[in-house]
């Protein structure tokens, strides 16, 4: 009899681990997050290669365009840059028509004016503009410095400005930014797909009658009980292969030198989410026991939908004073405080006081849920509330 | 003797403002080694009665007793038990869910295999094992919850409507089965509308009306409460047994007529009267049908 709940877990494991909807979930998810990972590194790798028309003649133009592709190439910009001379400025306009040239630079002189143009069929692409940008304004520069008799050295000599980080992390905030995003986005996607077939679950029970026969047979605590640590399970396993698939992935780009701290961080995700899953899986558990027919779910369950999706909202876009308390707050610290370690704004300590918070709160809501669920799952006839849930005596049987 | 009693047993539910006494004082046993039919129309309180006694329904009042004891979370883990409402996992295949409902009773696995492939085989369905529970017409889906509430030897069985949606075949198959239980000492007590069925199959019967137990017994029992009726036939015409006192003429036509006679001396005269006017072909007590002595105790 001790053991009911390994029996009703091992069959909710099973039962989950074979259903096609749920795998299928799964491998898009993982696909997309290859995708997104294999998109970034190919985005990062990929070298832009600019043809730029110079009419015949704009000695200047040549001049800023060869040393940009210089600097270009010794700059590890990932442009490559190559000139098309063409005739006159009609033809180059015919060349940016018929896309033989990315962009036509022309100097003020061979203009006569007194300012450089790039000009593109539509706005020349921005690395571009920024690479020539700066080779044109040197080189006008270099000319302007040797007219007034010094050089370019010794004019920006000592104007150069060096970052330097005192944390140590080396995080590129943006970094923060998406995994904020995406930590917030498993949370959300693996609590609600998760919750919905552990509501589903109990309602097929319910409607059934299954669960008056179930009942007799096993406490209805270790009914709930084999359910809450099955998804339970289900959902680790989830969150590992998703991490395990992100850090892998992760490791192939430019972002690997961050790899030790993404994985602590994927590790405090990992074990929050599955401490404040526990309380997850015994409300959405509730919501099925709350409703008599698959289609009430719906109602039944978008009280803890709205949590979700508030916590999904909030944590992504939350910073400074708002994001350090919502770290504290369950369930918003599942994803808040990992994303503070990712920061590196967390103290050693603070993610273990935000764990023990969550666990006592999901000690409440587990014990909140088993009295509420054992109240409605032998009520028919229509919704029941969680007032009445709660108020329910319960069958001779049921309770211990 | 492991017999399943009944005492007392109230159910008043609160909700809907007016407190409503679904089952009010009911008391009856279903003895051992018997089949007890359990017979009252929609809303005269079987199912609740059924629930409580199954623990999946607070008790408001009264005690359910087996074995001469108050009944326990362990004896009910051992009773079979057919709710009202059908369904299984509906996507799952029928063995491996009725290993799971096996196993959760204790059973072991190899052993609840084992058992279930042996049940499904008699009644037909061993090669259905592997198919979904979906995929069964209601009467086979029907087959495979009974499998649910028989497997382990179950030390009492109550079923819910266990012969509703059945052919006639099924019906005499499942009726075999349940006397299986009974030959073991099992009490089995069982709901039904049909009550050709209950008449033919039931030891005991307990008609419920309006929440109370309106008549419990034997059949035969239950027809001798009733007033007996009684078939006169003469040679002449029948028409007047409506004029001798005592007599109450439910039917007449020519020659035949249907009385009820309240006492002996009624009889000697009604019988003496019909000498007077020919031969009597016939004169004999009717026995009332279930269906006749449930009208009377329902109206």
């Amino acid at each position: 009899m001790s053991n009911a709940w390994m029996v009703v877990a091992t069959r909710e494991i099973v039962v989950r681990a074979l259903n096609k909807g749920f795998l299928i979930g799964l491998a898009v998810t993982v696909a997309m997050i290859g995708g997104l990972i294999g998109f970034t590194s190919f985005m990062e790798g990929r070298t832009q290669s600019f043809e730029v028309a110079v009419v015949a003649g704009d000695e200047s133009a040549v001049t800023a365009l060869e040393s940009a592709a210089a600097d270009a190439a010794s700059d590890d910009r990932q442009i490559e840059l190559s000139m098309l001379p063409v005739d006159d400025a009609s033809a180059a306009e015919a060349a940016l028509d018929d896309e033989t040239a990315d962009a036509w630079l022309s100097s003020g002189a061979a203009s006569g004016t007194d300012s450089w143009t790039l000009s593109g069929w539509r706005e020349p692409d921005p690395d571009l503009t920024q690479l020539i940008g700066t080779t044109v304004r040197d080189q006008v520069l270099a000319d302007r410095a040797a007219d007034a008799g010094t050089s370019m050295n010794a004019l920006t000599a000592g104007s150069e400005v060096e970052t330097e980080r005192l944390d140590g992390n080396p995080v590129d905030p943006q970094v923060v930014l998406v995994a904020g995003f995406v930590l917030a986005f498993l949370f959300f996607t693996g609590a609600v797909g998760s919750g919905a077939m552990i509501a589903g679950s109990v309602i097929e029970e319910k409607q059934s009658r299954l669960v008056e026969i179930i009942a007799t047979a096993v406490p209805l605590r270790q009914l709930l009980a084999g359910k809450i640590i099955g998804s339970s399970v289900i959902a680790l396993g989830q969150n590992l292969l998703l991490a395990g698939v992100g850090l892998i992935g992760v490791s192939f780009t430019d972002l690997s030198a961050i790899l030790p701290a993404m994985t602590a961080t994927m590790l405090w995700f990992v074990v929050f989410f599955t401490v404040g899953f526990v309380a997850m899986a015994a409300l959405y558990a509730v919501a099925g026991s709350l409703a008599s027919r698959t289609e009430d779910l719906q109602y039944t369950t978008s009280p803890l939908m709205m949590l979700l999706m508030g916590v999904y909202v909030v944590t992504f876009s939350a910073d400074g004073t708002f994001e350090r308390v919502l770290s504290y707050i369950p369930p918003a610290s599942i994803v808040s405080m990992p994303v503070r370690v990712l920061n590196g704004d967390a103290l050693w300590w603070e993610p273990l006081v935000s764990l023990l918070i969550l666990v006592v709160a999901t000690l409440g809501a587990v014990l909140l849920s088993e009295r509420a669920y054992r109240g409605a799952l032998m009520q028919t006839g229509g919704r029941v509330s969680w007032k009445t849930a709660m108020a329910a005596e319960r069958g001779t049987t049921l309770g211990a | 003797m492991s017999d399943l009693e009944v005492r007392d047993l109230t159910r008043v539910f609160l909700s809907g403002g007016a407190p409503r006494r679904a089952v009010d004082g009911v008391s009856f046993t279903a003895s051992s080694g018997l089949l007890t039919g359990f017979v009252g129309g929609n809303g005269a309180g079987k199912t609740t009665t059924m629930r409580m006694i199954m623990g999946v329904l607070a008790i408001t009042s009264g005690e359910v007793r087996f074995d001469g004891a108050p009944v326990t979370r362990h004896d009910r883990r051992e009773f079979g038990y057919m709710p009202e409402e059908r369904g299984l996992y509906p996507k799952q295949p029928v063995l491996e869910q009725l290993v799971y409902l096996a196993r959760l009773r204790g059973i072991a696995p190899s052993v609840a295999r084992r058992e279930v492939l042996e049940h499904l085989d008699r009644l037909g369905l061993a090669d259905r094992a592997k198919e979904h529970v979906e995929k069964l017409s209601l009467g086979n889906q029907q087959r495979v919850q009974i499998v649910a509430a028989i497997m382990g030897q179950p030390k009492a069985l109550v079923l819910d409507e266990p012969f509703s949606g059945l052919d006639p075949a099924a019906v005499d198959a499942m009726a075999d089965l349940l006397r299986e239980h009974t030959r073991r000492g099992v009490p089995v007590l069982f709901s039904s509308h049909q009550l050709d069925l209950v008449e033919r199959l039931c030891e005991r019967l307990v008609i419920l009306g309006g929440g109370r137990v309106l008549a419990n017994g034997t059949p035969d029992e239950l027809r001798a409460q009733g007033v007996t009726r009684h078939r006169l036939v003469l040679s002449g015409d029948a028409g007047f047994v409506r004029g001798v006192p005592g007599v109450l003429a439910v039917d007449v036509d020519g020659p035949s007529a249907l009385v009820e006679v309240h006492d002996d001396t009624a009889a000697t005269r009604l019988l003496a009267a019909a000498l007077e006017r020919g031969a009597v072909r016939e004169f004999s007590p009717v026995r009332p049908t279930l269906a006749q002595i449930y009208r009377e105790v329902t109206a």
